[in-house]
């Protein structure tokens, strides 16, 4: 009888100092970087920062959504699909692609080639285009592209490509310039005074929310964030600040302020691929510069 | 030296007894007393390939020749290894025999139709377990091609005589030990097959299956049924068997009347099996 | 065939009667459920994604279900010794054989039958529409290719002597000419003469499971295949199964119980 109860009373000590134990450990656990149990994602409970690689595939299941299905493997020719084409759409990539894209399957090498053919899409379509034949699809069916951008941006939070490609699909294409916002702002907490996801918050406020004052704010904000971040490297990525410069330059000729359009237009020419068409525009706005108020 | 202690009578020829139609008729026309053989084995040799590197072939059955007559119960004994069941498993058309033939109604066993007429009951054997006895009976008439009218009659008098009609809606798996062994010799008899071929068909079953095994073999024998069984029971054989063939390492020893044996060798089938095995206590 | 169709119906009361089916729809259903309550940006129309995942599903359950119930079969039977009093019966090697992998197929295509059946449900509740034709030719297409698949695993489970080892090699390449199939004569062309040719050689022998995977038109809405080429694959699949349950037969026949 008297075992007994000593089993007991050990078994409520041992407990008390396991809970004793746990409560201390947990303020240290909760602040602790490497504690994947913060995240509910069980891919990173399972295996944490290796789930990232798996976001790039999912980002390019998103461009095999944007082709119907029809998308090269890594044995057919790749050279065409080099850029994501919902990357290169979207305006947030330089165009690198080499191939012919509408034919990457080349020319059958035999007869089971030819045969298999009829089996998977090998038609090269865009969704926003109408996806399949054109006239088989819709050009809202482009939204199909999202639930991979989503778990891409899931998987790797800290690519800010994924988040400026889905923003400019769901802003420009789907209508849902909110949904867009929140997006942003979502990336904007992973990576603090990012320029390309200040510029693509810029363009929801000016392009959907005709807000000039907090689009010009931001994307002079923008500009400051990537002379801090990109400006120091040896080789900066230029084609985000062109691209800030120049929607700033165009928003200040909306806004009538010429000079500091032009401003803006010479410091975007430094940078752009095609500054001849840069100049082209300086040359059409420095005369309407001297004439106050003048018609844009 | 030959150690054959053959006492019955030569083999009678095979009679082409599978051309003849189910049932007893094919003893009409014959001398009154001629009992046409069920199963004929002549010169049978069965080699086993072992699957070790090097090893030699092993000889299981060594030139066996015999005969079951139609209509009795033979008792096919011998000590483990002897060879009784790679003889059946010729018999079964389970193994091919390395030479020899062996005949089942005069049909080569390799056949298949030679199995039309014959039951089996294995010494243990798991049944399917996700059917029930009913399904399970239903399954292998089938496969017997027996006509659906005729095969639900069957299924009913065989569930009657292993007493399973209780629990032939029940899954096999449920079913204690001895209940399989009953589902098995249900299976066995499902063709209404004029030769039944058991191997150990008490074995593991408490006395009062025993007993309604052998009372099942004796009524099987008053049908007119041929019973050609395996068994290590020495008394159990004695009272059911009109005939037995002792083997021993491969070759078979004796064979004969179970009446004619005791009077030849002036001791029981008991005594006599140990003698042919090598058993030799002060006693005997 | 009567002994063929009886062993069959006895596969197809196997799988009614075992979990495996139901625990794997079940898991199917939940996962597709789970999946389609997910919410991407307040878009309710977005379907591709959850078709995608539901016929991956499908696709994996309908191999696993395949391949498990084949490979088990004749070792069960043996391990069982239930193999002893049906050989005692007057039915042939080829019959038992053949009764085996019908009885597989067909349990297998009834199964898909309720797979497809519920992609359908799921499909049609977010597209609102109801492919019949391209539906019948992925089920179709499935159910040959796994016949393929059926006949593969059931000459895996008489040459190798344990059914992990055969659920293993079969389930690895039906993976790898799933995959890669398509693409070996590319992977031929790249390499030397010698081990191109072998490579050429292994392109045209193996079955080209691929070809029946059709999930990507299903997902993405295309056209129909034309009924002529479709035709032509089932045909090319049966015989391919034929050949295979040929093998096994002659495997079998030689096979000696103890």
């Amino acid at each position: 009888m008297k075992t007994n109860r000593a089993f007991v009373l050990l078994g409520v000590l041992l407990l008390v100092v396991c809970t004793g134990l746990a409560a201390s450990l947990d303020r240290w656990f909760m602040g602790w970087q490497g504690n994947r149990a913060k995240n509910f994602n069980p891919l990173n409970v399972a295996i944490g920062d290796g789930q990232k690689i798996f976001a790039g595939q999912f980002y390019r299941k998103a461009d095999v959504y944007f082709h119907s299905g029809m998308y090269p493997s890594i044995f057919d020719n790749n050279a065409s699909f080099k850029t994501a084409h919902i990357g290169e759409d979207a305006g947030a990539t330089g165009s690198k692609n080499q191939g012919d894209e509408a034919n990457y399957l080349g020319k059958s090498h035999d007869i089971v080639e030819q045969f298999s053919r009829n089996f998977f899409p090998s038609h090269h379509t865009h969704l926003d285009e109408g996806g399949v034949a054109g006239e088989l699809g819709d050009k809202s069916d482009v939204r199909e592209i999202l639930p991979w951008l989503k778990i891409a941006q899931e998987l790797d939070p800290e690519e800010p490509l994924t988040y400026t490609v889905t923003a400019y699909w769901l802003r420009s294409r789907m209508n849902k310039p909110h949904e867009a916002e929140r997006l942003l702002r979502e990336g904007l907490k992973a990576l603090p005074d990012h320029p390309a996801l200040q510029f693509e918050l810029g363009r929801i406020y000016f392009e959907n929310q005709k807000d000039s004052a907090r689009a010009r704010n931001i994307w002079e904000h923008a500009v400051k964030s990537w002379q801090k971040q990109e400006g120091v490297k040896a080789d900066p990525d230029t084609f985000i600040l062109e691209q800030i410069l120049t929607h700033l330059a165009k928003l200040e000729e909306e806004a009538g302020n010429l000079p500091l359009a032009i401003s803006y237009w010479e410091q975007a020419k430094v940078y752009a691929r095609k500054p001849d068409v840069i100049q082209q525009r300086i040359d059409e706005l420095a005369p309407r510069k001297l004439v106050p108020n003048g018609p844009p | 030296m030959n150690t054959m202690l053959e006492t019955s009578k030569p083999a009678a020829p095979a009679r082409g007894a599978a051309a003849l139609p189910a049932g007893r008729d094919q003893l009409n026309g014959n001398p009154v007393g001629f009992k046409p053989d069920v199963i004929t084995i002549k010169n049978l040799r069965i080699e086993y390939r072992s699957r070790e590197l090097g090893s030699q072939k092993k000889l299981a059955v060594k030139d066996l020749s015999l005969s079951v007559h139609a209509g009795e119960v033979f008792g096919f004994l011998g000590p483990n290894g002897a060879g009784k069941t790679s003889t059946m498993n010729v018999l079964l058309g389970f193994v091919p025999p390395t030479s020899g033939t062996a005949n089942i109604f005069g049909v080569n066993v390799q056949q298949t139709i030679a199995r039309q007429r014959l039951g089996y009951l294995p010494e243990l054997t798991y049944y399917y377990k996700f059917l029930t006895a009913e399904e399970l009976l239903r399954f292998y008439s089938r496969i017997f091609g027996i006509e659906k009218a005729e095969r639900e009659r069957r299924i009913d008098a065989v569930l009657k005589l292993v007493e399973l009609e209780h629990a032939r809606k029940r899954l096999i798996k449920t079913y204690s030990k001895g209940m399989q062994q009953r589902v098995g010799l249900a299976q066995a008899l499902i063709n209404n097959p004029d030769l039944l071929i058991l191997d150990e068909p008490t074995s593991g079953l408490d006395p009062l299956g025993r007993m309604k095994v052998r009372d099942i073999i004796k009524r099987l024998k008053n049908e007119g049924k041929t019973v050609f069984f395996s068994s290590h029971e020495l008394g159990e054989v004695e009272t059911v068997c009109d005939r037995v063939a002792i083997m021993h390492e491969g070759e078979l020893k004796v064979a004969g009347r179970v009446d004619d044996l005791a009077q030849q060798h002036q001791c029981n089938l008991e005594q006599l099996f140990l003698k042919i095995v090598g058993y030799q206590p002060e006693n005997l | 065939m009567k002994n063929s169709f009886a062993v069959a119906q006895l596969v197809i009361l196997e799988m009614y009667r075992r979990k495996d089916f139901y625990v794997l729809y079940f898991l199917t259903v939940l996962i597709t459920g789970l999946m389609g309550s997910v919410n991407f940006f307040n878009d309710p129309k977005v379907a591709r994604y959850l078709k995608e995942i539901c016929l991956a599903l499908i696709w994996i359950c309908g191999a696993f279900i395949a391949i498990a119930t084949t490979a088990r079969q004749i070792p069960a039977e043996r391990e069982s010794r239930t193999i002893f009093p049906l050989m005692a019966k007057p039915i042939t090697r080829g019959q038992v054989l053949f009764g085996k992998f019908l009885g597989c197929w067909v349990a297998t295509c009834l199964c898909l039958v309720a797979f497809y059946l519920f992609f359908g449900i799921v499909a049609a509740a977010k597209e609102h529409d109801w492919p019949v034709g391209i539906y019948f030719q992925a089920w179709s297409l499935h159910c040959v290719m796994l016949g393929v698949v059926i006949g593969m695993t059931l000459l895996g489970s008489l040459v190798l002597s344990s059914v992990a080892a055969n659920i293993t090699l079969s389930v690895v390449i039906t993976a790898g000419i799933l995959f890669v199939g398509r693409h070996l004569n590319k992977v031929a062309a790249q390499m030397s003469e010698t081990a191109g040719a072998m490579v050429s050689g292994l392109y045209y022998a193996i079955p080209h499971l691929e070809l029946f995977d059709v999930r990507d038109l299903i997902v993405h809405n295309w056209p129909l295949i034309g009924w002529s080429i479709w035709g032509i694959a089932v045909v090319y699949a049966l015989v391919y199964a034929g050949m295979l349950v040929l093998a096994s037969w002659l495997v079998f026949r030689r096979k000696s119980f103890q």
